[in-house]
């Protein structure tokens, strides 16, 4: 590899310490009690993963979450396809859709924590909820846009319309329907962590607010590197999931324009 | 008859690549090459050692096989690329950007979506500081030119491909350009709306005489409309040869389809470029 | 053609109205006490009871200040970065890595910091919708801006049109169909992270009234404003559709 295409490949990596080294200057120039510098917070990291309870929390809030998107995604996909083929079940699911859109998901666990406790049942549900839409919404761009001959030479092979479904739109529409996984991913994490901030019981969010309240200042800001990691983490690790995938499909042009 | 002699004050003389500069040359192509990076260290020499005059008034056709580097001689020729080495020159001045001296029309027709018919013909000459009013009687003037009256407020979307190129071209001529780039601007069209612009097109050049560099692969095309046929080979890019078309102007392609003449350029012209397949 | 309008809508209507009717049927039946499940005669009569309640009003006029300053410094900001990323390389260097670590950081978790920083009041809450609004319309931009075909500035600058200008006179509007599709994706995101930062911490608006009415089991209460900032999202997401395709008019398929 080239000079050039190493620092490519480490270019996040110079932006993260970028972003650190403006944390230190800036914390150091406030220079107040609640506003720690970025190294204290470093330094703050290992006391959370190291501590047992913190640790389960954490790794039971992923749990929560994992369960969750699968779940949507077994549920957003087929329904997502078939609106896309299907005139009727998009007319029938869109405006339901447009006015579920706005409301904020995870501001249905106080309701849902009256009608079904503060149990794994109750967040697993927000989560769902929350990481559905983007995907249905995704898949049925995708299945929507794949061309009527690619489905007419499947039904001339003797495709019946189930497999056709599968064999043709499914894939089809795959690059499209892993950008709404993509986002459905990011949204879990968030819908995890903000259902979490409400309910105030256990988990990631729960850590950081409670450390919030008790003034563990350089806690709050290891928890939000903590989470901002995973969100980073995650993203990566199905962007290179998402590539090889859909190999075929036509990577996104992103070369400055040419009139400078 | 000469070719360039089409015009009552050209010269008679025509043999741009003696190296002698006719008095009229509206465009000199002066030992250009161009090389482009292709993935890593290597690279593509798409033209090479191109050396070219072309003079005022004279209707040039650039025909060749796809990747022989025609379209990119064009675009030196607009500003839009810069050569790697050699100098294109325009009135005698070395081309260093796009002007409004020369038009492009492309294939692929490029007009701005979010401007109505008559607001796409206008823009370069508001572009070029002349009153709206002005600008609205002129592109008015010249929509009628090409055939499009009564379509002023037509969103681009909503013309045919045909039309659409009528509006590029009366958009390009608002700017009063001295050259006409054409970029295969009849490729993307059906058969039959091809034949009606060309001829459209040969109306125009008649009365308003502008140099025009009309890139194609159509042998037909390029034999039909110009003085000059240049033809080029792939591999490097390059000329091999330049054919002067001796037919009389204006031209009727009912009556040339059966001229002999017309046949034999067309077929000449032919066996140039399937000889240029050995380079493959 | 009207006919098949007609039964669309239609058709989008009865999952609508099945829905209510099941929420009813639900109470009728003496399945979910109305304790737990307010009847939504109930939850609608309030909701227009209290649009002549100042407290209500002052509550979405403090919801509807945090969402529009947020979003709107999050569309100038975005559009401005994302232009400036597609033209120039040296810009293009540095944003890049950046968004690529920022964006995928679940912004909500930032919001404790905020707070520490900027205060409980206002300021925390527009940063935190600008953080969430900002990257899908920067991308957006930015995708938008670097597809924008290079014959349409040839053409530009072969008709005059000095070099500073194209960025506004071709890239900005070749490039508006995709701002605006960042722009809707990004108004759903302010109005579902305002309604939250409220919930989390606030004094006022919409989110800190469902969860003063949770706190005091008025169910009732919890229900009107997750239907207000749904409605609000509809009126803000339809205004925005109806400025789209005024903009867009000359482009295909809208």
């Amino acid at each position: 590899m080239t000079v050039r295409g190493v620092l490519k490949t480490l270019s996040p990596l110079f932006a993260c310490i970028g972003l650190l080294c403006v944390w230190q200057i800036a914390s150091l120039r406030l220079d107040t009690e609640s506003f720690p510098t970025a190294l204290e917070s470093i330094k703050a990291i290992p006391s959370i993963l190291g501590d047992k309870g913190s640790l389960l929390n954490i790794l039971d809030s992923i749990r929560r979450m994992t369960i969750g998107l699968v779940l949507a995604v077994m549920f957003a996909i087929p329904l997502g396809l078939l609106m896309g083929r299907i005139k009727a079940v998009a007319a029938f699911f869109n405006p339901l859709m447009m006015i579920i859109y706005p409301v904020p998901k995870a501001a249905l666990m106080p309701i849902i924590m009256l009608w079904m406790g503060v149990g794994d049942v109750s967040k697993i549900l927000v989560i769902f909820l929350g990481v559905s839409l983007p995907i249905i919404y995704h898949a049925f761009q995708g299945s929507k846009a794949v061309e009527e001959k690619m489905l007419w030479s499947g039904a001339a092979m003797g495709m019946s319309a189930p497999m056709r479904m599968l064999r043709i739109v499914l894939p089809a529409a795959l690059p499209e329907i892993l950008t709404g996984c993509r986002t459905g991913l990011v949204l879990a994490l968030i819908t995890m962590i903000t259902s979490e901030m409400i309910a105030r019981q256990s988990g990631a969010g729960n850590i950081l607010f409670n450390s919030l309240d008790m003034a563990q200042y350089d806690t709050v800001f290891a928890m939000i590197l903590i989470i901002g990691a995973m969100g980073i983490i995650f993203d990566a690790a199905f962007e290179k999931l998402r590539l090889s995938l859909v190999r075929w499909s036509q990577p996104r042009d992103d070369m400055p324009l040419s009139f400078t | 008859m000469q070719v360039v002699s089409l015009r009552s004050d050209a010269h008679a003389e025509s043999e741009p690549l003696s190296g002698r500069k006719p008095a009229s040359a509206m465009i000199e192509i002066d030992h250009v090459s161009q090389r482009f990076q292709t993935s890593g260290k290597q690279s593509h020499l798409a033209l090479s050692d191109i050396n070219l005059t072309i003079e005022d008034g004279a209707f040039v056709s650039i025909l060749g096989p796809s990747g022989c580097g025609k379209s990119t001689l064009l675009y030196i020729v607009g500003g839009f690329v810069q050569p790697t080495d050699g100098v294109a020159k325009v009135k005698g001045k070395a081309i260093t950007g796009p002007g409004p001296d020369r038009g492009p029309v492309f294939q692929e027709f490029a007009l701005f979506p979010w401007k109505n018919v008559l607001g796409n013909v206008m823009y370069g000459m508001r572009q070029q500081g002349m009153k709206k009013s002005e600008a609205d009687a002129r592109g008015r003037k010249l929509l009628e030119m090409v055939g499009l009256k009564g379509y002023e407020n037509f969103y681009p979307k909503e013309l045919s491909g045909g039309m659409k190129q009528r509006v590029a071209i009366a958009r390009t001529l608002a700017y009063d350009p001295a050259v006409l780039l054409m970029d295969e601007p009849f490729g993307a069209l059906d058969a039959h709306t091809r034949t009606r612009l060309q001829n459209d097109l040969l109306d125009i050049w008649d009365t308003q005489r502008k140099t025009v560099l009309f890139v194609t692969h159509s042998v037909e095309e390029a034999v039909y409309l110009s003085d000059k046929v240049i033809v080029m080979s792939r591999s490097p890019g390059s000329i091999k040869e330049i054919v002067d078309i001796d037919l009389p102007r204006p031209r009727k392609r009912a009556d040339l389809l059966l001229d002999a003449r017309f046949q034999k350029y067309i077929v000449d012209i032919e066996k140039m470029i399937d000889d240029g397949k050995d380079h493959l | 053609m009207n006919q098949e309008r007609i039964n669309s809508v239609l058709l989008g209507i009865t999952p609508i109205v099945l829905f209510i009717a099941l929420w009813q049927s639900l109470i009728s039946f003496g399945f979910a006490p109305t304790s737990l499940l307010p009847p939504p005669g109930a939850v609608f009569g309030k909701l227009a009871k209290d649009f002549f309640n100042g407290d209500f009003l002052h509550d979405i006029a403090a919801t509807l200040i945090r969402l529009f300053a947020g979003f709107g410094i999050a569309v100038v900001v975005g559009v401005f970065i994302g232009l400036a990323a597609a033209v120039s390389p040296a810009v293009n260097a540095v944003v890049k890595p950046l968004v690529r670590v920022l964006a995928p950081i679940p912004k909500i978790a930032l919001y404790p910091a905020l707070l520490l920083i900027l205060g409980f009041d206002h300021a925390s809450k527009i940063t935190l919708v600008t953080a969430d609004a900002l990257f899908p319309i920067l991308l957006s931009t930015y995708y938008g801006a670097s597809m924008v075909e290079q014959k349409l500035i040839w053409s530009a600058m072969a008709a005059g049109t000095p070099r500073w200008q194209i960025l506004f006179k071709v890239v900005l509007p070749a490039a508006m169909p995709s701002i605006l599709t960042g722009c809707r994706i990004g108004l759903v995101i302010s109005c579902i992270v305002v309604f939250l930062a409220e919930m989390i911490t606030s004094t006022d608006g919409l989110g800190h009234m469902l969860v003063q009415a949770a706190r005091t089991f008025q169910t009732v209460d919890m229900f009107v404003p997750l239907i207000m900032i749904s409605m609000l999202g509809l009126i803000l997401n339809s205004l925005l559709h109806w400025l789209r395709s005024y903009l867009l008019r000359g482009f295909p398929e809208v």
